[in-house]
């Protein structure tokens, strides 16, 4: 078995393992067989198309939105989607709705796609109201900066575009955590990601990504909005980085200097 | 002399407002260059500071060598659409080039400027300073910034995409710099200073970047520009510098065989500057700070020009002014007939 298709049976045995309670409709990368970086910056095969599937989605519209804020419609096929490049660089929204009687759902993951620079920042497409009920990632993680264990994601909730205040969201790991936080006044919330990763590796390589899943409910007019926001979480790389072996180096190079230079000055010294 | 009448003062202001911005810009244009410039930025301001409003183009380039170009060229599969994301982030690096030439280096990085902040504790901390280094060593030391833009930013990047080298050395130059522990530490980011024991090549790079910022540390308080020295930005920069709209001119007259003010004051130790009778005298290690301008007496030799247009000339009367103006900084007794400390 290949690292691709170990990764992506990794990912399918993190999906199943959300419990039915947790699993409204959400967004999480389909097994493939060959990588494309986790549907996030860095992967190789940067012009294939993107694996994804919705979760307890039947019946969903589905759409993905560039980074000029334009919705084109996207077609599943037994819940999986394939996201091709759109030519257009940096973050796209990946977003599901519906709508059954007074319940209105909706599910976003938003995906870095390679192409021409857009010329747009990603914080105009995750302030863009994709849904009434919408999670947003303040700030989205990103390129160098990913979401990690033992780290705070932090969101906010927003209904029709106004933050959300005393809300309560969910988080639902792909390694079985499940903890519920409330919003605070300005919508705000902040989740700690848990340590919950076991046979942790020394190394990035070497740790498949898991994914959480952030889950807001509210009733409004007798109607009932559900909304998910899902993403990739890596493990904490304070496992095999230690800072103060890092200070303890800088102190050693700054030894290094004074040697450097007291050298130099007797040098300096036996020439005149 | 009126503080905003020397040039260095106003190099100074530039630098710090430049830092900021750089360094915590996000805070004003969006997080973590959500609303970056360019993404090639022609200065070290490192993609890994959370807070930076725009970053370094060492990192795009090394990225799209090792996980674009090499991929390629190992599948086989070279195109005009591989070769489109490098030319993308060099043109746009070109074209914020064109505006300030090497200017960038001198008027604008990060880590140039807390350089020159260590310089200037070192001074008030009356310690012995090296004002020059000897031309010997100055001239061992110049061919390594090339190696560095060689080896670190480009072969050994496309050398990891073909698989020739450990994925470690996917971008080697980001690995050890120490802009990027600097600007991540300036940012309140502790996660940069490291030592990675997942591989051996991880522990290696990481122990060279933290040992190397240690020395800046120690060696910027008695020396000028230590790490600009070998920067392979300073050679990015002198492979286009002929295009840029700055440029350092002099008018060679005999008086500049006696005097050489201008190679004493350089931060960098160009001596070509006193010697060369060419009128242009950008050297490839030349950060464009203008000093050697600011330090020759005579008028009108030596100038910064802005599209042909000279914007700052030599003159006898402001060096009289910017020599007790140094003296002063330095607390030296006021003797401002003749500089020997520039």
């Amino acid at each position: 078995m290949n690292a691709a298709a170990l990764i992506g049976a990794t990912l399918a045995a993190a999906l199943c393992s959300f419990t039915a309670a947790e699993a409204a409709m959400h967004w999480a990368p389909a097994p493939v067989e060959h990588s494309s970086g986790h549907g996030g910056h860095g992967g190789h095969s940067r012009n294939a198309a993107k694996p994804f599937m919705l979760v307890e989605g039947d019946g969903a519209s589905l759409s993905l939105i560039n980074p000029k804020l334009n919705a084109t419609p996207v077609t599943a096929e037994r819940s999986r989607v394939a996201i091709k490049p759109t030519g257009m660089g940096n973050y796209h929204a990946l977003v599901a709705t519906r709508s059954t009687g007074e319940q209105h759902e909706s599910a976003i993951r938003y995906i870095y796609m390679s192409g021409e620079p857009s010329g747009e920042s990603p914080s105009r497409l995750v302030g863009h109201e994709k849904s009434e009920l919408e999670i947003e990632p303040a700030p989205l993680a990103r390129e160098h900066w990913r979401y990690y264990s033992a780290t705070e994601a932090v969101f906010i909730l927003r209904f029709r575009g106004k933050p959300l205040a005393d809300a309560t969201i969910t988080l639902a790991t792909g390694n079985g955590t499940t903890s519920e936080f409330r919003t605070d006044v300005r919508g705000r919330v902040t989740v700690p990601l848990p340590e919950d990763f076991s046979m942790i590796k020394p190394g990035r390589a070497g740790n498949k990504p898991s994914e959480f899943v952030v889950t807001a409910s509210h009733s409004d007019g007798g109607q009932t909005y559900i909304t998910t926001f899902s993403s990739a979480y890596s493990v904490n790389p304070k496992h095999w980085q230690s800072t103060e072996l890092g200070l303890a180096t800088v102190l050693g190079g700054m030894l290094l200097g004074g040697g450097i230079i007291t050298i130099g000055r007797r040098r300096r010294k036996e020439k005149t | 002399m009126p503080f905003w009448k020397n040039l260095s003062v106003i190099r100074k202001i530039v630098q710090l407002l430049a830092f900021v911005f750089l360094v915590y810009g996000s805070v004003v244009v969006g997080f973590y260059s959500a609303d970056k410039l360019s993404g090639a930025f022609p200065i070290l301001s490192c993609a890994y500071d959370a807070k930076t409003a725009d970053y370094c183009v060492l990192i795009p380039l090394q990225h799209q060598f090792g996980h674009r170009l090499g991929p390629a060229l190992s599948a086989g599969m070279f195109s005009l659409s591989v070769m489109l994301p490098i030319l993308t982030t060099l043109g746009t690096f070109f074209i914020l080039f064109v505006v300030l030439n090497k200017a960038f280096c001198g008027w604008l990085c990060p880590l140039g400027f807390f350089q020159e902040v260590l310089g200037m504790i070192g001074q008030k901390l009356r310690l012995n300073r090296v004002e020059s280094l000897d031309p010997k060593l100055v001239d061992r030391i110049r061919p390594v910034k090339w190696l560095m833009l060689g080896f670190l930013v480009l072969l050994l990047p496309l050398a990891s995409g073909l698989g020739f080298v450990a994925p470690e050395l996917g971008d080697p130059f980001c690995k050890i710099c120490p802009s990027r522990i600097l600007t991540s530490l300036a940012a309140g980011q502790l996660n940069q200073l490291y030592i990675d024991t997942s591989s051996a090549g991880y522990m290696a790079l990481s122990i060279i970047a933290d040992t190397m910022f240690g020395l800046i540390l120690v060696l910027s308080l008695t020396m000028r520009q230590p790490f600009c020295r070998i920067c392979p930005m300073l050679a990015l920069h002198a492979v286009f510098k002929k295009v840029g709209l700055v440029k350092l001119s002099k008018k060679y007259t005999p008086r500049c065989d006696k005097c050489g003010l201008c190679s004493k004051a350089c931060p960098m130790d160009i001596r070509e500057i006193h010697t060369s009778k060419e009128t242009d005298i950008l050297f490839p290690d030349c950060t464009l700070c203008g000093r050697c301008v600011e330090f020759c007496p005579d008028e009108d030799v030596m100038a910064l020009k802005y599209a042909m247009i000279p914007v700052f000339v030599s003159s006898p009367k402001y060096f009289k002014a910017r020599n007790l103006a140094q003296r002063i900084w330095e607390g030296k007794k006021v003797a401002p007939r003749r500089m020997k400390d520039a």
